[in-house]
């Protein structure tokens, strides 16, 4: 997927990579990349879990405009069902 | 027993995520190229931007063809999906992972509706009128019709429709 993700970066539009396997994103980076450590078939969350979702994808999606170098990796600090994911109200 | 060893496997690996690293290892020791990406600057406020969707994770409409689950070196192809298609209308051929937790709710690899959920909350500009499925674990030939062909045409594709920004995910 990285390799996709990189033609498309050639391409002119700027792509953010999230991932579950750490070794994959090291060997093989895309121009932006962010470490989640949730499993496989899982990767924004569980089932149901709407704010936890939209909390993955809305910090996956912040890694867009700050990254400066390329292949970057950020882990995200959410921890596979440790976590209490706050109300959004107070945004 | 091909497609049924290779689920049983996936369930295996899924279920223990240390095994998903191990199996990493094992793969990428075989021919992984490592160049420096690109890096294409945001052109404005995420707020502003259009963002697709690419996915690994096998999810394509339920009157498209699934993926090749036979061909060993995996399948290359990709499956075009419209930005206003409803969940239920879409559907995972994949067996190298556990696909069961997105199976009753696509969001977990998926995240449309989400993403609609943050542009209607101001928070991203708009969604992509097309996203883009495929399948992870492609090797060999197939890999190489990825970067020569299928590559090359996901860019074109989101390129054409004037996308800001592309979230990749896989399964």
């Amino acid at each position: 997927m990285s390799l996709v993700a990189r033609q498309i970066e050639t391409a002119g539009i700027p792509t953010v990579m999230i991932g579950v396997v750490e070794h994959a994103l090291r060997a093989l980076p895309a121009p932006r990349n962010v470490l989640v450590r949730f499993r496989l078939g899982q990767v924004f969350g569980e089932p149901g879990a709407q704010l936890q979702q939209r909390t993955i994808l809305r910090a996956t999606l912040g890694l867009l405009p700050r990254a400066s170098v390329p292949g970057v990796i950020v882990e995200l600090p959410y921890r596979w069902r440790r976590e209490t994911y706050e109300a959004e109200a107070a945004r | 027993m091909g497609r049924r060893w290779n689920r049983f496997k996936s369930a295996i690996y899924t279920r223990w995520h240390g095994l998903t690293e191990l199996h990493a290892r094992y793969r990428g020791a075989r021919g992984a190229t490592i160049a420096q990406p690109p890096l294409a600057p945001l052109p404005r406020p995420l707020t502003a931007c259009r963002v697709g969707l690419l996915t690994t994770a096998g999810v394509h409409h339920v009157k498209q063809h699934g993926f090749d689950m036979v061909n060993p070196d995996g399948d290359a192809s990709y499956r075009v999906i419209a930005g206003d298609v409803r969940s239920d209308e879409l559907t995972i051929t994949h067996d190298y992972y556990d696909h069961r937790a997105a199976d009753r709710d696509l969001n977990c690899v998926f995240p449309l509706e989400r993403l609609h959920e943050l542009v209607r909350a101001g928070e991203v500009g708009g969604v992509a009128p097309r996203h883009v499925g495929m399948m992870g674990h492609i090797l060999g030939a197939e890999r190489r019709r990825l970067v020569a062909v299928t590559a090359q045409e996901v860019a074109a594709l989101f390129r054409d429709d004037r996308v800001d920004a592309v979230l990749a995910s896989p399964g």
